[in-house]
C-alpha cells in the first residue's frame, strides 16, 4: 500500500508482518497485529472521553512499552501527542500543559507519584488513561483499555498535513519550544532514514531515547515503517553501562542509535571485552559532537560496524549524515556530511547572502522532514525561517539551523559550532565549540563544558568544567597549562573546574545552564 | 536495611513525589524517583553506612534496580 501517514505504518506493517515483534521493553513485547489492536483500543478510548481531531495528548511515560501503545492510539484518534518528560520539574510540565492546551494524559503505573503530587491546577485535565488510583479526573486503567470493543470505533480521517506531535526542545536556555511535526514531515523522515539505513524487517533497532527526544522518532516511526523491531531500552539501563552493554548482545541489537555520551559511557565501563556484538551493523550517533579518540576506539572494536554521524535540529529531524567505516589520521574533524535527498541547503552570511564555497556561515535547510512551525508562537516561526523568493507569490522557505558550518574539498559540511555559542569577549570573537574540542584532546578527558560566567563584575569571565574518567588524576592547572599552549591567549578559560559527573537535561545533552550557576556559586 | 533504604531515599526525592511510601519493588530510575546522579549518591551512601564496597562490576541493574534487588546484593556480601 501506499503510506501518507504516520498511522499508515501500523496498518502496512501489520499486513505485511503480523507477527513480528514490533516494540519490546524489559523482556515484554507487541507483534504488529497486537500494537494494531492496542492501538485501535486506545484511540476508541481516547475518544469516548471526548478527544477531538487536533487535540494534544499528553504522554506522561518513562521508558516501557506503553509508550509504543501511546503514540499510535493518540495519532489514529486523530490527535497529536505531547511527550512530557517525566523527569522535569512539575513547574516545567504545567506550562505544557497548559501551552499546549492539554486535557487529557496517556500515562502508567510508574508515574502514579508524580501524577497524584501534580498541582490542582492541573486538573484541569479531564481524563487519564493508565492509573486507577484516586484522582479528581476521569480515569481509565490499561487493563479497561486492552478489554475494550473496538468494533463500534469508526477511525477518523488523517491526512498528511493534520498534526501528529509537538516535541519541546530540553531547553537548557529560555522558554521551552514546541516543534510541531505533521504526519506528513514525520512520514517523510522515517522513510529517508529507513531508505538510508537499509532497515529491512529482520533488523532489531534500539531505541535509547526518551520519546521527548526527537532521535526517538528513528526508533519509534523509521523502524516498524520496516517491519522491524525496537528494543526500548528500560531507563535503568541508561544508567548501568555494563547492562546496557549486557542488553545489547541479548537482544542481538543490529542497529544502534544514541547520543555519543552512552556509548562511550559503555567503552568506559569495560564492558565491551565481555560481550560480542555479531549482528551490530550500524551504529548512528547524534545530538553532540563524538570525541575522536573514542570513536577510533569503537571502530577498531567493531571492523565490521558502519558508522553514521547524525546531524539535523529537531525543527527538520534529521538532514545530513555522514557514514564512514574508518578514520584517516589527519581527520581532525568528523564532517556532518551531506543532506539527504528530498533535501536542500544553503551557507548564508549574517546578511542573507550566500558565502563563496568554503566559507564559513549560517546553515539553512529546506526538506521534506521540516516542521510546521512552533506551537503557538507564530513570532518565533516567522523569525526562524529564511525565504527565498522564486517568484512574485512563491517562495521557497528554509528553516534557518543558527549552526556555522562550511564545506569542506569532498563537498562535505563541517559543523563549527552553534551561533549563539559564539561569544565576544573583550572584542575578541570566540568560538566556544571550538575550545571545547581542543579540551576534549586532553587524556582522559570525556566531556568538557565551556560557558560564560558572572563574576560580578563588569566583564564577563570564560570558565570550563571537565569531565574526567573515573578512577584517573586530571589536574586542572595541567588542562590550563594545555591551553595555554593550544589556544590563543584570549580563549584560555581562566578557571577549570573537574567535576565528577555534569547536569543533564533529559536528553542527556549538557545543561549549560546549571553549570554555569555551579561555577557562579564557586 | 530495607528501612534505612526507604528513608534515605524518601528524604531524597524532591516535592514533585506524593509521599505514599517507596515500594520495595518499584523501579528507582523507571519511576523517576532517583536520576543518574541520585543512583551514584544512593551507591555512596549505601557504602558509607554499611560499610561495605561496591566496585564497578557489580553496577549492574540486577544490583541497584529496586529496593529488594539492593537488600539482596548486600545481604550476599
Amino acid at each position: 500500500m501506499e503510506l501518507f501517514t504516520l498511522t499508515d505504518i501500523i496498518k502496512n506493517s501489520t499486513a505485511l508482518y503480523p507477527d513480528n515483534e514490533a516494540f519490546k521493553c524489559n523482556d515484554i513485547s507487541v507483534s504488529y497485529k497486537e500494537l494494531d489492536i492496542k492501538t485501535n483500543q486506545l484511540a476508541k478510548c481516547l475518544t469516548d472521553l471526548g478527544v477531538k481531531k487536533g487535540d494534544r495528548v499528553g504522554i506522561y511515560l518513562n521508558r516501557c512499552i506503553e509508550t509504543s501503545i501511546a503514540i499510535y492510539g493518540i495519532l489514529k484518534a486523530g490527535a497529536a501527542y505531547v511527550p512530557l518528560d517525566f523527569t522535569a520539574p512539575h513547574s516545567r510540565t504545567q506550562y505544557l500543559l497548559d501551552n499546549c492546551g492539554i486535557e487529557f494524559l496517556v500515562t502508567s503505573k510508574s508515574q502514579k507519584r508524580r501524577i497524584a503530587s501534580l498541582p490542582d491546577d492541573d486538573f484541569s485535565l479531564k481524563g487519564i488513561i493508565g492509573l486507577n488510583q484516586d484522582l479528581p479526573v476521569n480515569r481509565i486503567s490499561w487493563d479497561f483499555v486492552f478489554n475494550s470493543n473496538v468494533e463500534s470505533f469508526t477511525h477518523p480521517k488523517i491526512t498528511e498535513g493534520d498534526l501528529a506531535y509537538v516535541m519541546f526542545t530540553s531547553g537548557s536556555t529560555g522558554d521551552p519550544k514546541g516543534i510541531m511535526h505533521t504526519h506528513g514531515s514525520g512520514l517523510n523522515y522515517a522513510k529517508l532514514s529507513a531508505n538510508l539505513y537499509k532497515i529491512n524487517s529482520s533488523d532489531r533497532v534500539a531505541n535509547h531515547a526518551p520519546i521527548n527526544f526527537d532521535i526517538s522518532t528513528f526508533g519509534y516511526f523509521s523502524a516498524p515503517l520496516a517491519g522491524a523491531s525496537t528494543v526500548i531500552i528500560p531507563d535503568a539501563h541508561t544508567k548501568f553501562p555494563m547492562s546496557l552493554a549486557n542488553l545489547m548482545e541479548k537482544e542481538k541489537i543490529t542497529i544502534w542509535y544514541s547520543v555519543p555520551l552512552a556509548l562511550i559511557q559503555i567503552l568506559l565501563s569495560g564492558a565491551l571485552d565481555k560481550i560480542s556484538l555479531n549482528s551490530l551493523r550500524w551504529v548512528l550517533f547524534g545530538g553532540e559532537v563524538f570525541g575522536l579518540k573514542y570513536l577510533k576506539e569503537f571502530i577498531q572494536r567493531w571492523p565490521n560496524v558502519t558508522f553514521s554521524n547524525v546531524y539535523g535540529p529537531a525543527e527538520v529531524n534529521q538532514c545530513t549524515y555522514y557514514n564512514f567505516n574508518s578514520l584517516s589520521e589527519t581527520d581532525a574533524q568528523l564532517p556532518i556530511g551531506k543532506v539527504w535527498d528530498n533535501t536542500e541547503f544553503k551557507i548564508l552570511d549574517d546578511n542573507d547572502k550566500e558565502v563563496v564555497k568554503g566559507e564559513k556561515g549560517i546553515l539553512v535547510i529546506r526538506s521534506g522532514t521540516m516542521m510546521k512551525g512552533y506551537w503557538n508562537n507564530e513570532e518565533l516561526t516567522k523569525t526562524s525561517v529564511y525565504e527565498e523568493e522564486i517568484a512574485p507569490t512563491f517562495s521557497h522557505v528554509y528553516y534557518r539551523t543558527g549552526d556555522l558550518v562550511k564545506l569542506n574539498e569532498n563537498e562535505d559540511l563541517i559543523f563549527l559550532g552553534r551561533k549563539d555559542r559564539q561569544i565576544k569577549l573583550r572584542g575578541y570573537r570566540i568560538e566556544i565549540d571550538e575550545i571545547e574540542n581542543k579540551i576534549l584532546l586532553f587524556d582522559n578527558v570525556i566531556e568538557v563544558a565551556v560557558v560564560l560566567v558572572n563574576n560580578g563584575s563588569e566583564e564577563k569571565e570564560l570558565m570550563a568544567t571537565v569531565l574526567i574518567k573515573p578512577n584517573t588524576n586530571v589536574l586542572s592547572k595541567e588542562i590550563k597549562k594545555y591551553c595555554q599552549k593550544h589556544l590563543p591567549i584570549y580563549a584560555v578559560p581562566s578557571h577549570i573546574e573537574i567535576l565528577e559527573s555534569f547536569p543533564r537535561t533529559s536528553s542527556g545533552k549538557v545543561n549549560r545552564k546549571k553549570i554555569e550557576e555551579i561555577l557562579e556559586a564557586l | 536495611m530495607k528501612n534505612i533504604l526507604i528513608n534515605y531515599i524518601s528524604e531524597q526525592v524532591s516535592d514533585d513525589f506524593s509521599d505514599q511510601e517507596i515500594d520495595v519493588d518499584e523501579d528507582l530510575l523507571g519511576s523517576g524517583i532517583l536520576d543518574s546522579l541520585g543512583m551514584m549518591k544512593m551507591i555512596f551512601f549505601i557504602e558509607n553506612e554499611f560499610n561495605v564496597s561496591v566496585p564497578p562490576e557489580d553496577m549492574v541493574i540486577e544490583n541497584f534496580m529496586t529496593i529488594d534487588h539492593i537488600c539482596n546484593y548486600l545481604s550476599g556480601k
